[in-house]
This record gives C-alpha cells, sequence and structure tokens, in this order.
C-alpha cells in the first residue's frame, strides 16, 4: 500500500480528527465535568450582564440552600424528579416525549375533576386523585404513541403540539365550566384540605414521597421487570426483537404508558401541593427540564432524583430571581439549555481526538 | 354580516398569516436538504420577532431596517446550532430543543429586562397595486396586500432557483443526500452545511420579524406560539419541496386567518377551542401524509446523520 505524500506545511498546518476507541471513564467523567462547569461559567456570564452579580447570586444560592428554604426546595423536586423519570422512560424505547407540560395538565385535570365532582370517599379521595392523574398523562401521551405506530406521525412534533392543544383546554375550563365563582380569576375552587399534599413532618412534603415512589418503581420496570428486559432488548436491535418474538408492540405501549403517567403524577403533585387549585401555569417550563433531567442522568432512576433535586434549586433560585430582581422565569430555561449543549458538547471530546498536524 | 363579505375578509387576511409559514417552512428545506435535521425553526423565529421589534422601538426607521435585523440576528443565533451540529456532530434533536428552549429563555430575558414588552410598533402600510387593486373582490385579496407577502413569492423563486438550477444549489443537495460522497468529490461537508444552516436561518429570523413588526406590531414574550413547530410539520408535508411548501403555507394561513374572523363575525364558538385549530389541523395533515406512501418524497438520503470522514461505517 502506497502511503500518501505528507502534505507540505502551510501556515498553521490542519486540524484532523481521530476517533478514539475508548477512554477510561475517568476520563470521560473530566470531560463532561469540565463541559458542565463551562456551561454554568457562561451562565453566569449572561446573568452578570443581565444584573445578577455573580456574588448576589451566591449569596441568593446560599440563602435557597438554608434549613428553612430547603423543605421549598424538595415540594419543587418532586415534580421534577417525576417529569425527569417520563422523558427517561420514553427514551429508552427512542420515543421522544415532548409532551411532558401536555401530560401534566391532564393529570391536574384528571386530579381536579375528582374534587370538583366530589368522586369518591374523604379517606381515600387523594390516592383517587393520584390515580385519575396518571391515568389522564397516560391517556395524552398514549393519543401520540397510537398516532405514531398507525401513521407513522412524528412524535417529536405531534407531543410538542398537543401541549398547546392540552394549555387551550386548560384555559377553556379555568375561564369557563371550573371558573371560580368567588374570585374571578382562572382558576378552579380551591382544593379541600383533604384534597392536598400536606407535610409529613420535618418540612417534608408528602409529593416528594410520590417521587421517591416512582423512582423506585422506575427502577423496578427497567431493571427488574420483563417489560423492563424487552426495552433493552428493543433499543439494541428492534429488529431482532421482533424476530425472536419479544411483544415489541406491548412493551412499547407500557413503557410509552408509564412515561405519560408520571407526567401526569407531576401535574397532579403541583395542584395538589404548591397550588391547592388548577392553575393556569402549574405545567410551565417542564418539558425542557424533563429532557435535561433525562439526559444528564443518562436515564438512570436514581441519578434522576439527584439531578431532579439540583434543578430544584435552579427552579427555586429562578422563583427568587424574579420576585427580587425582575429577572423572568425563562432564564431558567435558557441556563437548561446551555447545560445540555455543553455535556453534549463534551460527547465529542470524549469520541474524538483532535489532532494539530503541520 | 354576510357570507361574502366573511369569505373576503377572510381570504384577503390569510396572506399575513401564511408567511411566516411559507418563509419558516422554506429556511428549513434549505437547511434539511444539506442533511441537518433542523427543529430549531420555534427558536429562531422568536430571535426574529424580538430583534425585529427591538429595532424598530429603538431606533425608528423603516420597517425593512427592522426585518434585516430580524434575519441578521437569527442567522447569527443559528451559528451556535451549526457549530453543535456540524462541528461538534452532538445529536440533532438534542441541539435542536436545546437551541429552541435557549432562544425562547434568551428572548424573554432580553425582551423584559429592555422593556420591550407590548410596545406598539408602526408596522408596514399595504402596497396597493393600481389600478389592479380597484378590481372588486379580486383586488382585495390579491393585489392590496404589504409588500413581503410580494417579497416572499420572489424569495420561493430565488430559493428554487438557487436549490435546483445552481452548482451550489447542487452541492448542498449532494452533501445532504450522500455526504461521503460528496466529500469524495471534494465538496466540503461541513462549509455546505453551515451555509445552508445559515442562510436558511435567515429566512426563519425574517419569518419571525414578519410576525412582530408587520403582522402582530408588538412584542410578546413567547409570542410565536407554536408556529415554528408547525413549520417542521409542514416541511414533511412538503416532501422537502419548496412550491408544496408555499402552497402548505397558504392552507395555514387560511386556517389561522379563520380564528379572529369567526368571532368578528359573532358566531359564538367557545374561543380557546378555536385557538387549538392549527394545532390539530397540523396532526390531521400530519395523519395524512403518514398514511400515503412515501414514494417521490424528496427527503434528503443523510437526514439527521453527522458526517466524520474518518469514522467507518
Amino acid at each position: 500500500m502506497i502511503s500518501p505524500a505528507p502534505s507540505a506545511s502551510r501556515g498553521l498546518g490542519r486540524v484532523t480528527l481521530d476517533v478514539r476507541q475508548d477512554l477510561s471513564p475517568w476520563k470521560q467523567a473530566a470531560f463532561v465535568g469540565a463541559s458542565l462547569i463551562f456551561g454554568l461559567a457562561i451562565s453566569i456570564v449572561i446573568l452578570a450582564v443581565a444584573g445578577i452579580p455573580p456574588l448576589t447570586l451566591a449569596s441568593e444560592l446560599a440563602g435557597v440552600l438554608t434549613a428553612e428554604n430547603l423543605s421549598g426546595v424538595l415540594v419543587q423536586a418532586a415534580p421534577l424528579i417525576l417529569v425527569g423519570l417520563g422523558a427517561s422512560l420514553a427514551f429508552r424505547i427512542g420515543f421522544w416525549n415532548l409532551g411532558i407540560e401536555g401530560q401534566m395538565i391532564f393529570g391536574g385535570i384528571f386530579a381536579a375533576a375528582i374534587s370538583i365532582y366530589d368522586i369518591g370517599p374523604q379517606a381515600t379521595r387523594l390516592v383517587l386523585m393520584g390515580s385519575a392523574a396518571a391515568l389522564g398523562g397516560a391517556l395524552w401521551v398514549l393519543l401520540v404513541a397510537f398516532l405514531k405506530t398507525r401513521f407513522r406521525v412524528n412524535e417529536i412534533i405531534a407531543t410538542l403540539l398537543l401541549n398547546y392543544v392540552a394549555m387551550y383546554f386548560l384555559f377553556h375550563l379555568l375561564y369557563g365550566a371550573w371558573q371560580d365563582a368567588k374570585t374571578a380569576f382562572p382558576q378552579s375552587t380551591p382544593f379541600r384540605p383533604f384534597e392536598r399534599l400536606g407535610d409529613i413532618g420535618y418540612g417534608v412534603n408528602s409529593g416528594l414521597l410520590i417521587a421517591i415512589a416512582g423512582v423506585l418503581a422506575a427502577g423496578w420496570l427497567i431493571h427488574l421487570s420483563r417489560i423492563g428486559f424487552y426495552t433493552r432488548f428493543i433499543s439494541a436491535n428492534p429488529r431482532m426483537a421482533k424476530i425472536v418474538g419479544v411483544p415489541v408492540q406491548t412493551a412499547t405501549i407500557w413503557i410509552i404508558a408509564a412515561s405519560g403517567a408520571c407526567s401526569g403524577l407531576a401535574g397532579f403533585v403541583n395542584v395538589a401541593s404548591q397550588e391547592g387549585r388548577l392553575t393556569q401555569s402549574y405545567a410551565n417550563g417542564y418539558v425542557f427540564s424533563g429532557v435535561l433531567i433525562a439526559f444528564l442522568s443518562r436515564n438512570d432512576p436514581i441519578v434522576i432524583a439527584i439531578v431532579g433535586f439540583l434543578i430544584a434549586v435552579l427552579f427555586i433560585t429562578g422563583q427568587t430571581l424574579q420576585v427580587f430582581y425582575q429577572i423572568p422565569f425563562t432564564m431558567v430555561q435558557m441556563i437548561e439549555a446551555i447545560i445540555v449543549m455543553a455535556v453534549a458538547s463534551s460527547e465529542f471530546l470524549i469520541r474524538h481526538r483532535i489532532r494539530w498536524l503541520r | 354580516m354576510n357570507l361574502v363579505d366573511f369569505l373576503i375578509n377572510w381570504i384577503a387576511n390569510a396572506p399575513v398569516t401564511a408567511v411566516p409559514y411559507a418563509l419558516a417552512a422554506l429556511g428549513l428545506i434549505v437547511a434539511e436538504r444539506s442533511g441537518v435535521l433542523n427543529l430549531t425553526a420555534e427558536g429562531l423565529m422568536l430571535v426574529g420577532a424580538l430583534a425585529g421589534a427591538g429595532t424598530s422601538l429603538l431606533f425608528v426607521g423603516h420597517p425593512a431596517v427592522a426585518l434585516l435585523a430580524a434575519m441578521v440576528a437569527a442567522s447569527v443565533v443559528s451559528l451556535l446550532f451549526a457549530v453543535l451540529v456540524v462541528v461538534l456532530r452532538i445529536n440533532q434533536v438534542i441541539a435542536g430543543l436545546s437551541v429552541v428552549f435557549f432562544c425562547q429563555g434568551l428572548t424573554g430575558l432580553i425582551g423584559t429586562l429592555a422593556k420591550w414588552q407590548n410596545k406598539q410598533l408602526s408596522g408596514l402600510v399595504p402596497l396597493k397595486i393600481w389600478p389592479l387593486s380597484e378590481i372588486p373582490v379580486i383586488g382585495r385579496i390579491f393585489f392590496m396586500q404589504d409588500p413581503v407577502v410580494y417579497l416572499t413569492i420572489l424569495i420561493f423563486i430565488a430559493v428554487n432557483f438557487l436549490l435546483f438550477r445552481t452548482m451550489l444549489g447542487l452541492r448542498i443537495r449532494a452533501v445532504g443526500e450522500n455526504p461521503a460522497a460528496a466529500d469524495a468529490a471534494g465538496v466540503s461537508v461541513a462549509l455546505h452545511r453551515i451555509l445552508a444552516i445559515v442562510a436558511g436561518s435567515s429566512l426563519i429570523g425574517l419569518a419571525g420579524g414578519y410576525i412582530s413588526v408587520v403582522s402582530v406590531k408588538l412584542w410578546v414574550t413567547g409570542m410565536t406560539g407554536g408556529r415554528g413547530w408547525i413549520a417542521v410539520a409542514l416541511v414533511v408535508f412538503a416532501r422537502w419541496a419548496p412550491w408544496p411548501a408555499l402552497a402548505g403555507a397558504l392552507l395555514f394561513g387560511c386556517i389561522e386567518a379563520l380564528i379572529p374572523h369567526v368571532a368578528a363575525a359573532g358566531i359564538r364558538v367557545p374561543q380557546y377551542l378555536m385557538l387549538m385549530l392549527p394545532y390539530l389541523a397540523t396532526i390531521a395533515v400530519m395523519i395524512w401524509v403518514g398514511a400515503k406512501d412515501h414514494r417521490g418524497s424528496q427527503e434528503p438520503g443523510a437526514l439527521g446523520q453527522p458526517h466524520v470522514r474518518e469514522e467507518r461505517r
């Protein structure tokens, strides 16, 4: 074989890419960590330009993490962990569930319907509301699963568009039949005390118990159950899975339904703990949070719980900055996007070696 | 109000609502023809809308300047997407979504901090093509639109020519169809993909600027309201061909224009259910596309695949 003639050196030389065969886990973690820090640094710079000096930011962050504010973070962590689980379950089967907000809305609506129509005894009311919420979220995403399997409709666009449909349906209820007659605001009448998720002691909200139960259930579903085994098979090689007789359709439907149920529960947790009634905006900003949490935790339920907690810190800090410094809450979304871009970019450095040829 | 008046008012308004869909879909087609799965439209339209509104508020100039600023701003932000998918080769869905949510956050931040929210803009005066504008019915619909409506048709002709009749267009399509072969033939894959993304994004920016500067005449956070996602669906519906995209845009323009006119005509329909119409129509169109067979689609062969020369496949 004739080797190519060495190219003449041209000024600065040129950059070439080599594909790395493998890289030690420690170096991989170092690349991910470095890019995460890079993303956070960019976010801090943008916030500084927007009028929040890094020192102010640090003191606000420290304020969020004090004992009395920690319970607020834990309340916020519950829906975030649940949407992280929702996104990750669907990711495992190659289904982009970007309809988390729509599923949260229908979860909230189903739960509120139980309250408004006064269904079931008081003692089991919360259980009934939670089950209804899970059902509502699951039904809303199964609509897209059906469209995808039957008509090959792209689920990315379909789930995103159905968020708008769900939002307008919520508005239709809140400006119409379900409007609170007393306040005339676009809100439902407040839930009764036995319909709300209260504290279970030490300032911990019972919504967090639902999130932890979700983590355990998701862990069981993907690591121990038959469906989880099928899921791993399908994501590794869908055609082979079909050939050897794995019930691809059934497993896919169950995983997607579980994903929607998690988002529906997140909606229930938000309306029954933070808001105490159906409001216009209880699902705002959760789509990309779900994607981010699933992406950063590589779809592992335990890691989702940790990342969900960290994003809750970001959420609460964002709320503080909104109240005291008039920084709009969309800032949280921007920082989330920067983090995803930075961490996704680190994959390039993990997979390729950049060489400078002279 | 009688039925004829209603129909004329409705159809005469459809081009204004159709222009953003048409331009955004065309911009996406240019980028996707080079093999890059582009989901950024919703975000870049917001960037264009904010840049257009901001320019008209800061420098009271001709709206054309604002629209130009919208194009430039979206192109600049799209460079970020181009670097992510072409240079760093990260998953194009993740990159596209990140850029959309980044733009939503950034435009919300800038719009609020600069206090550009809900400030009335001057808008653009419709062009009367006299004497054709005096023809009853037809004059109202075809010859009394604003200049951008006519410009959009010219842009479609130009982009169509560029993509299918020039060497540059051939190279862009080659890079999208088979990057390895194009690379072997000496066509720079990275360069042409970046060029297609940035050029297409300028059209997406114009679509956004048109919404804020010409159509709505103010800036509101998140004002594009999912039109970018509808444009993404429109590209699939049009099978990556410009003229069908224009036809699809007109269809969606008619659907969107129907919403205010039904209320104005005094027909009692629940308004929030009416607002679902464009999204439900998009899903209906996607079902229709999925149900028919896929022969004749011009979907680029390498859509969504990053190109790494050194990687063996």
